[in-house]
């Protein structure tokens, strides 16, 4: 078996070199691993916004684009070997990715090192912002999401709030800019859960945050894990007291009506010029409403690269970049507006306040 | 205090079936089973496969059942009885890379995304003021019963005398006329119902998905060793105790001890406790808690 | 593609080191450790805290093998009364409870979101030299463990450890402290570990929890026994061939159409499969241990 995967591997070397009339950008993402639900989603993006690109006739005078997308397993060392296979085999100008920021940061800095393109579409760890001149961040980092659904939980009245989120590098950085956020504005985070993820059940978890006795359930979760957690809820009898989702359709895509009844959260503003089309095409494509809340980071990135190549001339990593900063002011995103700051983050984001009344409604 | 009974109850028969079914292949062929888990996924999968094509869920899941200890057998006779002649460390190591096997197949044909058996879900019941669904409830039943059965088969039939004596000694229970072959087949068909069992019983309460068998390994392993390996009843004991140990850390109110209203240890460090827990309990009694067979070199 | 191999062959060298290690306890003294990734994180630990706290890469590399001996001296005194199957298990819930710790406890270890930014080794020298520099420290390292390891088994050490993994009674009789025996073979299978660590850490700039999971312990075993336990060289062969083969995987699917989720089934069924193929049809493994070998007295 292994002789005839390393031949087939050495007839794989043999027949790379990409066709002079492609242009070729590379995209690291979990595929596989526990976080690959989403990784899947924000493929789903990316492949969208390549259809759309080429359907329109190619980038640079008829070059058709396409998007290698490598699977990082969710673990650093396979990222890192599908991104410099990318950068040093396929030499692409720009890659996308990874989801957790675990993996992110070193592929991030690889490719800063390497002078190529970074864009970042799922992580939004702090850290992001030190990663250097041509890394970009597509997503608002946590203090953006998490200062925004502080201030509308204060809208609400609500002043005690319990947050659980997974333990994970993303749940912890939510816990901790939403804490800060909300003390801020005057409330108080009465009980911080972090949930172990690949539990059966977060029954346990669930009543420790009821004892608190919070005004709120400030909460963020994805995949199975989102799904036990608004069902439990529900067969406790704690989603009496209201429930606010940061990230709402990414936190009850997999849940029964019936749990989720009531729910407030924040989510991502699809009602851009291209939102609406993207969300269209979404659902004719994959015969289902958005999956997570990811895709659309990942439809951006591939379309403003275009965008920035269109507008340099030239595929080169340095030109692309340069292009980049230009085109994120006020760039009309599917996700909304896109604006980089100075660190080349996207420090504002317009998010939708929505409210589960049969249906998704807006606030 | 009821609310705790019935937690560490419901979590308890999670762990327990899985568990008794690891301890009971213990005995007889003196390796730790690590594809078990995969076998509890499989039974989950097979048993909604089969609800899919529209068969009654008890209909359903019995047929999983059978087919997941058929499996489990096949897999025995082909894989594990030759590792077995290199020694026990290697069958071991063997059913984790059998278990990894399972993951890529679960991979490929399930995929990533959780699924539900088709179930009607309502509003729990409370009972002395703890809240229990109907299908914890009748996961815990089940599991119970499975129990039952199982500690009946191996204490009043002859299958179970010639069980016990396999496990005690089987050079001579073969001298007496005992197909030991065949008891130990017959052990590993009744270890993958009931870790088929576990599985479903697990995935009715809730989501399953194919990390299910994975993310259960640690804790059925926990409870089976606490309980002392090859005791099949001892491991139901150490599933109680595992979940009796994660529950404290997650629900007992350290506040009144040290003047505030709320205080808990923080939830990450639940799964950390029963680790260990079993840490502990091997420094003191390095065979588990109820092993009192001649101690193994 | 002349970096993408350069990149490729680091990677190999240092999973080498901890082939090289984990195969010092498992073929030659018998130690079924399923916590290795435990002690290569003791490494990556060591250099991100020396890192974040400003202390230079010498205090991380110390920081790392005192990390890494004192796990080992844990291990050891689980292993005094332990059989080799629930000491498995028990190494496991050890690396388990530290990793879990480590994903925790931020104001030490960064948390959940890890350490970054560590500097490369030879991160200012020119392009190519740097990558290669680090190239030629991992094959002097691994150059160096493989020497080391040599000389350890080759000497009377090394035959009293065989004779602890073959006839443990006998071993006793004649004198040797088993214990102490294991206690030394972790040790420097831990600074081994421990150094892969480190350099690994300073290669990949980041240091995180994730890093730490149980699978990658199974992907190490994988790499030992097809590579072939109780030989050296085996087990460095074993890592640099599923290393090669695990980095080109993905060309397989560009070359043959197929969608990235099968590299993840792939990378499953390559090390458990393969595993598997050795485990019952190739024990030895690639490269066979020599039986009785060079014996200088």
């Amino acid at each position: 078996m292994h002789k005839a995967l390393l031949a087939a591997a050495c007839l794989a070397l043999s027949s790379l070199p990409a066709l002079a009339q492609e242009l070729v950008l590379g995209a690291v993402v979990p595929l596989s691993g526990a976080s690959a639900t989403l990784g899947d989603d924000q493929r789903r993006g990316i492949e969208l916004a390549v259809d759309k690109i080429n359907e329109k006739g190619g980038l640079l005078g008829g070059k058709k684009l396409r998007v290698i997308v490598e699977d990082s397993g969710g673990r650093a060392p396979s990222a890192l070997d599908a991104a410099k296979k990318l950068v040093t085999v396929d030499n692409v100008p720009v890659v996308i990715g990874e989801y957790s920021s675990g993996i992110t940061i070193p592929v991030g800095q690889y490719l800063v090192q390497e002078g190529r393109v970074h864009l970042n579409i799922g992580s939004s760890s702090g850290k992001i912002r030190g990663l250097g001149d041509g890394s970009f961040s597509l997503i608002g980092l946590d203090n953006v999401s998490s200062g925004f659904a502080a201030q509308d939980v204060v809208d609400n009245k609500w002043k005690k709030a319990a947050v659980i989120v997974p333990n994970n590098a993303y749940g912890q950085g939510v816990a901790e800019q939403f804490q800060k956020a909300f003390a801020a504005l005057g409330g108080e985070v009465v009980t911080t859960v972090m949930y172990t993820e690949g539990q059966t059940t977060y029954r346990r978890e669930l009543q420790q945050m009821e004892r608190s006795e919070p005004d709120v359930y400030v909460y963020s979760a994805y995949g199975k894990e989102a799904a036990t957690i608004n069902r439990e809820s529900f067969e406790l009898g704690i989603n009496a007291t209201p429930w606010y989702a940061i990230y709402l359709s990414m936190c009850t895509s997999d849940a029964d009506p019936k749990f989720i009844q009531g729910q407030y959260g924040l989510d991502l503003n699809y009602i851009g010029p291209d939102g609406a089309a993207y969300e269209a095409a979404y659902k004719a494509k994959y015969k289902e409403p958005f999956k997570t809340s990811f895709n659309g980071y990942g439809y951006d990135a591939v379309m403003m690269a275009a965008a920035a190549i269109e507008k340099a001339g030239s595929a080169e990593p340095k030109a692309i970049s340069a292009a980049l900063k230009e085109i994120g002011n006020g760039y009309k995103g599917a996700t909304g507006d896109i604006t980089f700051d100075a660190d080349r983050q996207r420090s504002k984001q317009p998010y939708l306040k929505l409210k589960i009344e049969d249906g998704v409604q807006q606030r | 205090m009821v609310q705790f009974v019935v937690d560490v109850l419901i979590r308890a028969v999670d762990l327990a079936l899985i568990a008794i079914g690891l301890s009971s292949v213990y005995s007889l062929i003196r390796f730790p089973n690590v594809a078990l888990v995969q076998y509890a996924t499989t039974g989950a999968l097979l048993a909604l496969c089969l609800q899919m094509a529209g068969l009654p869920l008890v209909v359903a899941a019995i047929a999983a059942c059978a087919l997941v200890g058929i499996i489990a057998v096949v897999l025995n006779v082909i894989v594990f009885e030759r590792l077995l002649r290199a020694g026990s460390a290697i069958a071991m190591i063997g059913s984790l890379a059998l278990s990894m096997m399972f993951s890529a197949i679960f991979l490929v044909t399930a995929g990533p995304r959780p699924k539900r058996f088709e179930l009607e879900i309502n509003p729990p019941l409370r009972f002395l003021g703890a809240r229990l669904t109907e299908h914890q409830l009748m996961s815990v039943g089940i599991s119970a019963l499975a129990i039952i059965v199982f500690a009946l088969i191996l204490f009043r039939t002859d299958l179970g005398r010639c069980m016990r004596a396999t496990a005690t000694n089987s050079v001579l229970a073969s001298a007496t006329g005992i197909d030991t072959r065949k008891v130990t087949n017959t052990v590993v068909f009744l270890s993958g119902v009931m870790a088929a069992l576990g599985g479903i019983g697990l995935s009715v309460k809730g989501e399953m998905s194919a990390q299910l068998g994975l993310d259960m390994l640690l804790p059925v392993f926990a409870a089976a060793i606490l309980g002392g390996l090859g005791n099949a009843l001892g491991a139901a004991v150490g599933a109680v105790v595992i979940a009796a140990a994660e529950t404290m850390v997650t629900n007992v109110n350290f506040g009144p001890l040290f003047g505030a209203s709320v205080l808990f240890i923080p939830a990450a460090y639940a799964t950390a406790a029963s680790f260990l827990l079993l840490v502990v309990v091997l420094l003191i009694k390095p065979y588990g808690l109820f092993v009192s067979e001649v101690k193994r070199v | 593609m002349f970096e993408f191999l350069i990149h490729v062959s680091i990677m190999a060298c240092l999973y080498g080191l901890l082939s090289l290690s984990l195969n010092l306890q498992v073929g030659f003294a018998g130690l079924v450790n399923f916590g290795q990734v435990i002690l290569f994180g003791c490494g990556t630990y060591g250099a991100a805290i020396a890192f974040s706290h400003q202390l230079g890469p010498v205090a991380g590399i110390a920081l790392g093998i005192v990390f890494a001996v004192v796990v080992a001296a844990a291990f050891a005194r689980l292993g005094r009364n332990l059989g080799a199957d629930y000491w498995g298990i028990a190494t496991l819930a050890v690396a388990e409870v530290l990793r879990i710790l480590a994903n925790n406890e931020a104001w030490l270890t960064g948390g959940a979101q890890g350490v970054s930014g560590i500097p490369l080794l030879f991160g200012d020298k020119p392009r190519p030299m740097g990558p290669l520099m680090t190239l030629g420290l991992c094959v002097a390292l691994l150059i160096a463990a493989w020497w080391l390891c040599q000389r350890l088994t080759t000497s009377r050490y090394g035959l009293a450890l065989k004779l602890m993994r073959e006839e443990p009674q006998l071993a006793a009789s004649l004198g040797y402290d088993l214990a102490v025996l294991k206690t030394q073979t972790l040790m420097v299978a831990a600074v081994l570990a421990a150094a892969s660590g480190f350099v690994f850490a300073h290669y990949i700039t980041f240091v995180g929890p994730d890093q730490l999971v149980s699978s990658e312990t199974f992907l190490i075993w994988a790499m030992v026994i097809i590579g072939g336990s109780g030989n050296h060289l085996g087990a460095i062969v074993g890592a640099i061939l599923m290393q090669f083969l695990f980095a080109f995987v993905p060309f397989v699917k560009d070359a043959l159409g197929l969608p990235s989720e099968y590299v993840a089934a792939m990378r499953l069924t390559l090390v458990g499969g393969g595993l598997l193929v050795f485990l019952m049809w190739r024990t030895q493994g690639l490269i066979p241990e020599r039986i009785g070998g060079k014996q200088n007295g």
